[in-house]
């Protein structure tokens, strides 16, 4: 099957809705930005969590791409593998169709992106994203000017791209593992790779139809059980502890192994304790708005 | 070979105790409204003196689910957001849950002051454009989190059935505890009737009755479901949820309140209160599990 016509089927065209542009993968005429990340050549440095915190400023604790590490056989038959993640640009996106306010759409040539201004941090994209892509902006943040308090995302780097440039995470990446560009174009080097190699996607089977494309995926770092199930005992308490530590803008947050009901009053406690901060967010806005 | 994950980066669960507490008291309340209904919508007669309770509380607790949900947002004031042309997103289930939300308030507003005035044929059509808009506030509840593929525990159309049973017991539970306490200060010839409560806790019997159904449904799916379902219960609910699901649900939420139900106890003081209270209690552990378990799995990967 070419990438045309497996890109064209009809259950795709019915997911069409909700404030998206229709599905552009494969379609002639249209631009349609996606990436090809090759596993062979990830190398695990790190370098483009690094160039992508150092673009938006993102704040600890919240990841736009980030990537996933696991060892694979036991020593000394073993192997160490990687997996960056990042927003998928879903073609049929479920945070779209989801998002009350029309705060986040899909970009006719595939970028999903997000508009603070409209966004009221009601998190149901980040409920609705498969791939944990969404994070919710904290209410302090080290550059007065950056949104706070709403949900943000990936953006493909679309101000970069727009002037010619790469993501900022493709042209840090080390290996040469991340590839990006325009598949519709059959002459750009994702399309010829999206037509040539074995591509393996996240979570195929819920629809969304992601741009980003695996080469040489291993099915069990890419499988959410398996995930949950093969942590090491590190990984637990890691997560135990950012749980405990999620100063009042998450409030569904429980820790392993401790008692439940607990976490849930302590998540009240700090709703509570999260709405001065909100209300005095408001306060400063109005102050903007009238005396600035 | 076996593949053990090293490292990934955490995420929060970005919604929690203040939505289940709004999934509770949305639900109690539609309970309730339905309560309120039977007198004057369903014309039989002898609920017909609990109506205006019924009704004011189900108001009341409606009362605080905006302050719950509009401080739970990172940008409070652009609630309005939500209801402005141009923003509203037709398919978003939370757009027609804010329809719902402000709505059936104040459909019971309206039914309530029809009740009031006594009259029959406008409380009747109010009532029952109300019930409607009761009934699907506590629908859209379900569908809120049914609506994404992604969260394997929630992805079930069962889940506006559970909601709803849930409502409908709760609803009653509150309902006979309220009227227990408002008989204690009202005239012996203005109280409801010891035998109206005992009809009311045999309603709430056959839901538990159905509820463990639902829930039995649920498992099965579970059990011979994906992976993924699996493990959402097999170790969210079963180990991490435990006491919400077990203890609080089953154990205090429908078991207990069926043992008292279905025994002579069924005919005391102590069981029908004992029954409604534990009913009114335990739903809430199922709001738990249903909102931060089904959240629960996917922070990890
Ligand atoms: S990966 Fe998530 S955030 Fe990105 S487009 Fe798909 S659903 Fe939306
Ligand atoms: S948090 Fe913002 S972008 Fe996400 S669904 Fe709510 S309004 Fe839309």
């Amino acid at each position: 099957m070419t990438t045309e016509s497996k890109q064209k089927s009809p259950a795709h065209a019915l997911r069409e809705y909700g404030s998206q542009t229709p599905g552009t993968k494969g379609i002639p005429g249209k631009r349609r930005y996606s990436m090809v990340i090759d596993l062979r050549k990830c190398i695990g440095c790190m370098s483009c969590v690094v160039a992508c915190k150092a673009e938006y400023g993102v704040p600890l604790g919240v990841w736009r791409t980030w990537v996933m590490v696991a060892d694979k056989g036991r020593y000394p038959d073993s192997r160490r593998i990687f997996m960056p993640r990042l927003c998928n640009h879903c073609d049929y996106p479920i945070c779209v169709r989801n998002c009350p306010t029309q705060a986040t759409f899909k970009h006719e040539e595939g970028f999903v992106l997000q508009r603070y201004n409209r966004c009221i941090g009601c998190r149901t994209c980040v409920i609705a994203c498969p791939y944990n892509a969404r994070h919710f902006l904290p209410a302090k943040r080290t550059n007065n000017n950056l949104p706070v308090l709403v949900v943000d995302k990936c953006t493909f780097c679309i101000h970069r791209v727009k002037k010619g440039l790469v993501p900022a995470c493709v042209q840090a990446c080390v290996g040469g593992a991340r590839i990006f560009g325009d598949v519709n174009d059959p002459k750009s080097e994702v399309a010829r790779l999206v037509a040539r190699e074995k591509l393996t996607v996240l979570k195929p089977e819920l629809g969304t139809s992601p741009s980003v494309y695996y080469i040489g995926g291993d099915w069990e770092i890419m499988d959410e059980p398996h995930n949950y199930k093969h942590r090491t005992a590190q990984q637990k308490e890691e997560f135990n502890t950012y749980k405990r530590n999620h100063h009042g803008d998450a409030f569904g947050d429980i820790v392993e192994g401790e008692n439940t009901m607990y976490h849930v009053g302590k998540n009240m406690s700090d709703f509570l304790a999260s709405i001065p901060h909100k209300f005095f967010d408001v306060v400063a806005a109005l102050k903007k708005l009238l005396f600035a | 070979m076996e593949t053990i994950i090293t490292y990934n980066a955490v995420h929060h669960n970005p919604w929690g105790t203040p939505i289940t507490i709004y999934f509770w008291l949305v639900g109690a309340s539609a309970g309730s409204f339905v309560l309120s209904a039977f007198g004057w919508v369903f014309g039989i007669k002898r609920y017909k003196p609990l109506a205006l309770t019924a009704s004011i509380l189900a108001i009341v607790m409606l009362m605080i689910v905006p302050v719950l949900l509009i401080w739970d947002l990172g940008k409070p004031f652009r609630f309005i957001y939500l209801m402005l042309p141009g923003y509203w997103h037709g398919t978003a289930p939370m757009s027609w849950g804010t329809l719902l939300i402000l709505s059936y308030p104040l459909s019971m507003f309206v039914y309530t002051y029809f009740v009031i005035k006594n009259n029959q044929k406008w409380a009747k059509i109010t009532g029952i454009i109300a019930i409607v808009l009761a009934l699907s506030t506590h629908w859209y509840t379900g569908v809120v989190m049914e609506l994404n593929p992604g969260r394997y525990l929630n992805h079930t159309p069962l889940a506006p059935l559970l909601f709803l049973t849930g409502a409908f017991i709760s609803g009653i539970g509150l309902m006979i505890l309220v009227l227990w306490i408002q008989n204690q200060f009202t005239r012996p010839e203005k109280r409801i009737k010891w035998e109206l409560m005992e009809e009311m806790a045999q309603y709430m019997m056959y839901g538990i009755v159905f509820d463990f159904f639902l829930l039995f449904l649920d498992f099965m799916q579970t059990q011979y479901g994906t992976a993924s379902e699996y493990l959402a219960h097999g170790t969210v609910l079963m180990e991490i949820f435990f006491t919400p699901y077990i203890w609080l649900e089953i154990v205090i939420g429908l078991l207990i309140p069926l043992i008292l139900l279905v025994t002579p106890l069924k005919r005391t003081r102590i069981g029908v209160y004992g029954a409604a209270f534990l009913v009114a209690v335990g739903v809430y552990g199922m709001r738990v599990w249903w909102v931060m378990g089904g959240q629960y799995i996917q922070s990890f990967y």
